[in-house]
């Protein structure tokens, strides 16, 4: 008998404990899923709204760094999809400012670095002539910063290959340097090991079109 | 037994999975004029619940959450909101009014007078790098700022002459701090380089009038210089120019960069080969350098150091205008320095300082036919500025500043031994304050003045600055700007006699501008009142009084688009000036001989990706000026040809860190005339002989290569072109 009204306390206390595991692993299951959202977007307002998503999961969380990075990576998709200059530097503004908080909780990520990249190299596009100058080189300085943080991160060497080949196109010169890299960003996709479920996976098509290109 | 056991179960169940009953939030965000908002943010505060609004502002999502939570909106460009809401199962709606924030990139700027250059801000009218790549410029600043409405063009001065004033009535502030000479020395007639490379900002403020109360001492125009903040790539970049070389080297550090650049300049293997108006003795030899230290320090704070120094020589043989049978050998030395600190950092959130001090040293020997003239300026700035927001809708700066010069020339004849020294001190102290008062995004008004005490001419006084700004759209907008300013009188005349007052100008300027991503279009009137200035009797200028005045007026029309040809982009400037002074030793008021009605000019920059080449090309026209012909009655009444002028350019990247450059002025060989000169007593005959003051050769020609070395691939020099 006594065993019996021990079932019901049985049965709570799991369901609590169901509870609290679901609470925890809320993040990445909500990380996840949208993560997969952003890389089917192709609007700016599909891009806009995954991104207030995230920003809303990085406040609530405080203390994950994934959040705010996949904001700020959202935030440059968006500037892509956007036509408009003067839209488009708001929202790399908004990138860098997620990038920002990204990098004080997890400080020495390259991932971090290599995205910080990406946003310059978006500038150039708002206004190559004037600015092309300043922000290609900043854009160059992350890549290797971000190769010299983690010479595994695919990602780092596809944005440096893809800046070494636009340079190497632009001056007409040689592009073997670029589709080295290329080939080396290529190699790391293949054996890409991501350290958590929700370690960045993207940019294998863009070094893979560009090692194409190369051959 | 069991079913109680079972009833027990449910029951904690129920109790548990109420936790999982939803609250449905609902409703829509809206401006303050009541358009839909979409894309903005509304979240329960501290919980992943949310929503993002559609197209139409609307909005919906549910919660699990109980009790009290805070719902919170944000959207970039708004304010954000805040509700406290009681979560209990029943459905929410709730409308959103945000309300606008005043932001530096949607609110409306004031550009009366303003012409910005700055790769940062997006809605400038000129980048930085404008002034590197402009035709007929040879990366001179000033040089640039010529193809701008409101500046005459004054070719044998190569400074800045804006709307009916004279040279030195623009000055030149870098990080905010005066520079006392900012231009090189040169031969008399042919025009000077500015001492300071484009390359070396990242912003450029030109203002040809209304300027803020932070700037003094200048009754027409402000040129207001930001230095770059620290380098990102160490670099060394090497260039061998037609006219000499320079090496320069970056070295940067995490949180620090040093730069250092020596250039020298010899003009004699040029003058070799390209005829020369002028007959050389020493043809201008140059050695310049300069130094720039950047830290970061702590979370804001920024320290710069700068100093520059040039030492140049040149010597040159004249006809003697008085006696042409005779030459006279002029000879001039140059020593110069100046060196700057700057200090910013924030005060708190919402409050920052920045401040500084700046010493310039200039020695200035010259020699006529042994008649010896010592010319020494020492100037010490020293200046600190507070600013920051007192709400979301006004801003406001306040600051002090002190400037002390101390003059000294010394005189000394070859035929008689005498010796004359003229020197002066002069310490202005200033106190300025400034409030921008944003009604909304589109209205805005600036209120400032600006109180001095001059201790030489023991003046105090107070000029009153005030300007508004309104934006009919997001392409168009109006500005209005008046100001009263004050100038000492130039050292030439401070010097025989301190006995006087500043002279004053007051500016009344009305401007439309039009800016369509790359299309800007400006049109600006002026009224502008020269009150106090310094007259005299011929040959009596020690005996000078503030009895001068005069007045300019005008209108301004710009227009640039780098929208319409592909890879093109151009520039027209067109400015109308009316002025007339009775100044110095005038005999009426007529118009000044710098100045010309109609000026005009055309700049054309060409990309051409194929051959990796950018051609430019720069037209200018200036109308007649007025000079005085002492064989004719009437004062000021003769006029010299029109000037015109095309330049072209070219620079050519074979590598990425190569560049080849090659401009050259005048390519159509005018012979410019810029005005006359005549000898002080006629001739036998009665004539007052005179003669043409020219262009110091017809062209001007310059090759340039430069090499960057450097980590980072596919970095050159073209910026600092």
């Amino acid at each position: 008998m006594k065993k019996l009204t021990i079932i019901p306390l049985v049965i709570a206390v799991l369901m609590l404990l169901a509870k609290l595991a679901l609470a925890t692993d809320r993040y990445t299951e909500v990380m996840q899923k949208n993560i997969e959202e952003v890389y089917r977007a192709k609007t700016v307002e599909e891009f806009q709204s995954l991104a207030n998503t995230f920003h809303r999961i990085a406040e609530a969380e405080k203390t994950k760094w994934e959040a705010f990075y996949y904001e700020a990576y959202t935030y440059v998709m968006m500037a892509n999809a956007e036509v408009d200059a003067v839209k488009k530097d708001v929202m790399l503004d908004a990138s860098l400012k997620a990038l920002e908080n990204a990098k004080n909780l997890q400080p020495g990520e390259s991932e971090i670095v290599a995205l910080e990249g990406f946003v310059h190299m978006m500038r150039v596009t708002v206004d190559p002539a004037s600015r092309g100058q300043q922000y290609s080189g900043m854009a160059f300085q992350s890549f290797n910063k971000a190769v010299a943080m983690n010479p595994e991160n695919p990602r780092a060497l596809a944005l440096l290959a893809q800046m070494e080949f636009g340079t190497a196109q632009f001056f007409g010169s040689s592009t073997t340097d670029a589709c080295a890299t290329a080939s080396k960003a290529v190699e790391k996709f293949e054996n890409q090991k991501p350290t958590s479920l929700l370690s960045p996976m993207w940019g294998k098509n863009m070094a893979q079109a560009l090692n194409n290109k190369c051959q | 037994m069991i079913r109680s056991l079972l009833h027990t179960s449910l029951a904690l169940l129920i109790t548990l999975s109420a936790g999982f009953a939803q609250t449905l939030i609902s409703g829509n965000v809206m401006d303050e004029k009541g358009e839909a908002i979409p894309g903005a943010n509304v979240s329960l505060k501290d919980t992943y619940d949310g929503a993002s609004t559609g197209i139409d502002g609307g909005f919906r999502f549910s919660t699990q959450e109980k009790g009290k939570h805070i719902l919170l909106v944000t959207f970039i460009g708004y304010k954000n909101y805040e509700e406290v809401l009681e979560l209990a199962s029943t459905a929410l709606t709730i409308n959103i009014v945000l309300k606008e924030s005043i932001n530096q990139l949607e609110a409306v700027t004031i550009t009366a007078g303003a012409f910005t250059a700055s790769d940062e801000s997006r809605r400038t009218v000129f980048k930085a790098l404008d002034i590197a790549t402009t035709a007929g410029a040879t990366a001179d600043i000033a040089g640039a700022l010529n193809t701008l409405p409101g500046t005459q063009k004054v070719g044998e001065s190569g400074r800045l002459f804006v709307r009916g004033g004279e040279g030195n009535e623009t000055r030149t502030f870098i990080d905010g701090l005066v520079v006392l000479d900012a231009y090189g020395p040169a031969a008399p007639d042919t025009p000077s380089r500015g001492r300071f490379l484009p390359f070396m900002f990242k912003g450029t403020s030109f203002s040809t009038g209304g300027y803020s109360a932070e700037y003094g001492q200048a009754l027409s125009s402000a040129l207001v210089l930001d230095s770059k903040d620290k380098q990102e790539a160490t670099r060394t970049d090497l260039g061998i120019l037609s006219v000499g070389g320079d090496v320069a080297h970056t070295q940067v550090w995490d949180r620090a960069s040093l730069a250092g650049k020596i250039q020298y300049t010899n003009i004699r293997p040029y003058y070799g080969l390209i005829n020369q108006e002028i007959d050389w003795v020493k043809p201008f030899v140059s050695l310049e350098g300069s130094s720039a230290y950047r830290k970061e320090i702590g979370k804001h704070g920024m320290l710069k150091a700068y100093g520059n120094f040039s030492s140049s020589a040149l010597g040159l043989r004249q006809v003697n205008i008085e006696n042409p049978a005779q030459t006279q050998v002029l000879s001039l030395d140059n020593d110069y320095a100046y060196a700057n600190t700057f200090y910013k950092d924030q005060l708190s959130e919402k409050w920052a300082i920045r401040g500084g001090l700046s010493y310039t040293y200039l020695n200035n020997d010259a020699v006529l036919d042994g008649n010896q003239a010592d010319e020494k300026e020492e100037g010490l700035h020293a200046k600190t500025v507070v600013e920051g927001s007192l709400s979301d809708r006004v801003e406001v700066k306040a600051g002090a500043e002190v400037i002390t010069r101390s003059y000294e020339q010394v005189f000394r004849s070859s035929i008689f031994p005498l010796e004359r020294t003229l020197a002066f001190t002069e310490s202005i102290t200033a106190l300025f304050t400034e409030g921008d008062i944003y009604a909304s995004n589109a209205f805005v008004t600036r209120v400032g003045v600006r109180a001095e005490h001059n201790s030489l001419l023991n003046e105090v006084s107070v000029d009153p600055r005030i300007s508004f700004g309104y934006k009919l759209n997001n392409e168009g907008q109006f500005s209005l700007a008046y100001g009263t300013f004050r100038q000492s009188p130039k050292n030439d005349w401070l010097k025989l006699n301190t006995n006087l007052g500043q002279e004053r100008a007051q500016h009344y300027i009305a401007n439309y501008q039009f800016i369509d991503n790359n299309r800007t279009f400006r049109i600006e009137t002026y009224y502008k009142a020269y009150r106090q200035l310094i007259k005299f009797t011929p040959g009596q200028p020690a005996l000078s009084n503030n009895g001068g005045n005069g007045y300019a007026r005008g209108f301004e029309l710009f227009w640039r688009d780098r929208e319409s040809l592909k890879r093109v982009d151009y520039w027209i400037s067109y400015s109308y000036l009316d002025t007339k002074r009775n100044y110095l030793d005038y005999a009426a008021s007529v118009m000044p001989s710098f100045a010309s009605a109609h000026n005009f000019s055309v700049v054309y920059k060409h990309f051409i990706s194929k051959w990796k080449m950018q051609l430019g090309a720069t037209y200018s026209y200036s109308s007649p000026r007025p000079y005085h012909n002492p064989n004719e009655d009437a004062f000021m009444n003769s006029r010299t040809p029109a000037y015109h002028d095309l330049s072209i350019n070219i620079s050519y990247l074979p590598k990425p860190h190569v560049i080849v450059y090659a401009s050259c002025t005048n390519i159509l060989g005018r012979d410019n005339i810029f005005g006359y000169e005549y000898a002080a007593t006629p001739d036998a005959s009665g004539v007052f002989s005179g003669r043409a003051i020219r262009q110091p050769a017809r062209n001007f020609l310059f090759l340039g290569v430069f090499i960057t070395l450097s980590k980072d691939k596919g970095m050159s020099q073209l910026p600092s072109l």
